[in-house]
């Protein structure tokens, strides 16, 4: 159980309000897409939920019990991360990329292997690729890796933080193919930011709106596109989803 | 990876260190003596030390110390125990006595105040004088110093020690009312000026060799502003009574002319000092062994001197490693000190490096300790600012991705922020690498020996080939550590993340 809530957060940047009483509980085992205008406050509430961002008010709620920021590197290892424009060390080569955590809190060989090649499969990134560096992959197969990397120790939770807004059409139509599989296939906790709502609807059950760093509304994807709560959201929906 | 090349690089230094080091074996006893880095320096302090090996006494030679201050402090600390000075210079440029003394007072105030003895001179009285080329002489008439007061247009370029001496430029100045401002200028280079007519008027020793050589003119001193100066053998008091007893026959052996005859045999004849040395011993008849001088091959010598020179650079370099790479990681993760530590790392560089090792000889003494410490000081910078600035310019999404997925701060630095910064660093250690087989070749001023020896003879001699013997291997050593770098990369760093020249 992931047990992600978060509890009366307001976040502040000098004068600059990010988020405020921001109130909300993730369901568990679900995709939930948080949405919203850029400058909304997205990337911040990702990123209070493995403690890159630390809350001026309120309490972050993950597995059940508060953030202990002290011992930030354990939660983290239970909580896959992945970012727009892949954030692949470009030094390491495929299989270290992926494999790195992995290493370092010691698996075995051969489960290692074993995990990767499952992953890489998934994600249909040949096997053959493992040697190469990032910089001779194309942006989607980069992006495949990034995914790889945040699967490899089967984290309960997945934060990906606009994951693929860098990529075309045609190739990020295809990665969120072999993301609906990978969820399908390992049922976990996912929360995805996204400007874009068709992305959104298309890969997530439940929707978290944000506007000028407040909750707007949140709920089933069915649920909010019958019923907007105001002006705003169904205006955000019509710019979005017209043409 | 980076991990086992390390431990290649400190391994070959020790081995060097071994190697160079190694050569001094226990025994007999150990005399060791230093000498100023000009030609009668080098010849007087050859015949105490041929002499004293005739006696079955083991002498260890630190020639061609930076200069008089270098030389009176490696002997009040100990680092050698005996060279040769002179009275004037002592009375001047060391103990500066307001008013002239004699010789038996100036032994006393020496034994009295640093515990030396200054043994019976070898006779010669080797003053300053000034001196211009013969054809300049008779053209304008000159005849003594007082005569330069009437020509002021002359160009006057002294040696540094005699500009900033009390018994030097200043008084004369004074003393025969002199308007013209004297440029500095090492004193090998002056007398070729002199010929190339670049400079009309220098200070020369009254037994300088050179003086036949370039057909010199010496102005009469009519004021007779210039003080005495004997050459005496300058030893601790705690020496061994023998060494001083057999030193004391050198006494009155050596007059005026016989010496500039000396200096003249290196100068005009290219004859070592020892070569020199040992004839003047021989014909002395001041030798009893009847033993055959080993000369060693110069290729040998050679070899001798690149690898000191090595060992003196890399332990500098691996020193400056050790301390300015974590240095660097620590200005990147504590932003409060990062200005401090690159202000003091900046202010040592600027530091020219003869001061930098002058400052090192009351704190290290003389030899290799002062030079390593100076080159190290040296390496710092470099490698410091290029740690820093490769690790502070690491694309920000991937330090936030390294923290969002979990890793410790350790992990981070170990595999993911060095990794990266190790191009950057690496030029950085180059950059080191290079300046300080530049700068030793200065570290022969202190006696720490290396391809500087025969620079700095080479250049008291004006000997271009001596100069060559050292700046053309410490060239090629540079060339070679630029390419062992560049190997050095291609093993550390994967190809894609070396810097490319532009195209």
């Amino acid at each position: 159980m992931s047990q992600i809530t978060l509890e009366n957060i307001s976040k502040f940047y000098g004068d600059q309000q990010a988020l405020l009483d921001i109130e909300l509980t993730f369901t568990d085992d679900v995709t939930t897409a948080v949405v919203g205008p850029s400058g909304s406050g997205k990337s911040t509430l990702l990123q209070m939920i493995n403690g890159l961002v630390r809350p001026n008010h309120g309490t972050v709620v993950v597995f059940g019990k508060p953030i202990d920021y002290q011992r930030l590197p354990e939660l983290r290892l239970r909580i896959g991360y992945a970012v727009q424009g892949t954030g692949l060390f470009p030094h390491l080569t495929v299989e270290a990329n992926i494999t790195l955590l992995a290493r370092l809190i010691k698996w075995d060989a051969e489960r290692i292997k074993a995990r990767t090649e499952e992953l890489m499969e998934l994600v249909n990134l040949p096997f053959s690729y493992v040697q190469r560096y990032p910089h001779e992959l194309s942006g989607g197969e980069q992006q495949r890796v990034g995914l790889c990397r945040a699967m490899m120790l089967n984290p309960q939770v997945f934060l990906l933080d606009e994951p693929f807004g860098a990529l075309d059409p045609i190739t990020r139509n295809e990665i969120q193919r072999e993301f609906l599989h990978l969820q399908r296939s390992e049922a976990r906790t996912i929360i995805l930011v996204t400007h874009d709502l068709r992305e959104a609807l298309k890969l997530a059950q439940r929707l978290v709106i944000l506007d000028q760093g407040r909750l707007v509304q949140h709920g089933t994807c069915a649920e909010i596109l019958e019923n907007p709560a105001n002006g705003f959201i169904r205006s955000f929906f019509q710019s979005q989803l017209e043409t | 990876m980076l991990g086992v090349d390390m431990r290649a690089l400190i391994i070959l230094p020790m081995t060097l260190f071994l190697l160079v080091g190694g050569a001094n074996a226990a025994g007999v006893q150990t005399v060791v003596v230093g000498s100023k880095h000009f030609n009668e320096g080098y010849i007087l302090a050859e015949i105490i030390a041929q002499l004293l090996e005739d006696r079955d006494f083991r002498v260890e030679r630190k020639f061609g110390l930076g200069g008089t201050l270098i030389c009176f402090e490696a002997l009040k600390n100990g680092n050698i125990d005996i060279y040769p000075e002179y009275s004037g210079t002592l009375a001047e440029a060391i103990l500066k006595l307001p008013r002239r003394v004699s010789y038996a007072d100036l032994r006393g105030i020496l034994k009295r105040r640093f515990d030396m003895d200054l043994l019976g001179s070898f006779g010669f009285n080797n003053t300053y004088a000034i001196a211009l080329s013969r054809s300049l002489a008779e053209q304008r008439g000159l005849k003594k110093i007082s005569d330069l007061a009437r020509f002021p247009g002359l160009r006057l370029g002294f040696s540094y020690e005699f500009l900033n001496r009390h018994d030097g430029w200043p008084g004369l100045a004074r003393t025969y009312d002199l308007a013209v401002r004297p440029v500095g200028i090492e004193h090998g280079f002056a007398y070729q000026a002199i010929r190339e007519s670049k400079l009309d008027v220098t200070d020369v020793y009254i037994t300088d060799g050179d003086i036949e050589k370039f057909d010199l003119f010496l102005l009469k001193d009519d004021k007779q502003y210039f003080p005495q100066y004997l050459a005496a053998p300058l030893v601790r008091a705690e020496l061994d009574g023998r060494v001083k007893q057999i030193l004391g026959g050198l006494a009155g052996t050596i007059m005026d002319d016989q010496m500039r005859g000396l200096n003249a045999m290196v100068v005009l004849e290219g004859k070592s000092f020892a070569e020199v040395a040992h004839r003047f011993l021989n014909e002395a008849g001041l030798l009893t062994s009847g033993r055959q001088r080993i000369e060693e091959s110069k290729w040998t010598i050679m070899l001798f001197r690149t690898l000191t020179h090595l060992k003196l650079t890399l332990i500098a370099l691996i020193a400056g490693m050790v301390v300015a790479i974590p240095f660097g990681i620590l200005v990147y993760r504590v932003r409060a000190i990062s200005r401090p530590v690159m202000y003091i790392a900046g202010l040592l560089q600027t530091i020219p490096s003869i001061a930098l090792l002058a400052f090192m000889i009351p704190l290290f003494g003389i030899g290799a300790k002062p030079a390593i410490m100076a080159l190290f000081l040296y390496s710092l910078l470099p490698i410091l600012r290029n740690t820093a600035a490769a690790l502070f310019s690491i694309d920000p999404v991937l330090k936030k991705v390294s923290v969002g997925i979990g890793l410790t701060p350790q992990q981070r630095l170990r595999y993911v922020e060095l990794p990266l910064a190790a191009p950057t660093i690496l030029a950085g250690i180059r950059t080191a690498a290079v300046i300080n087989i530049g700068t030793a070749t200065l570290a022969a001023f202190i006696g720490a020996g290396g391809l500087g020896e025969p620079i700095v003879t080479g250049l008291a001699l004006n000997d271009t080939s001596l100069i060559l013997e050292g700046a053309i291997p410490a060239a090629v050593l540079a060339i070679m550590t630029e390419w062992a770098f560049e190997g050095l990369e291609k093993l550390m760093v994967p190809a894609h993340l070396l810097q490319k020249p532009a195209e």
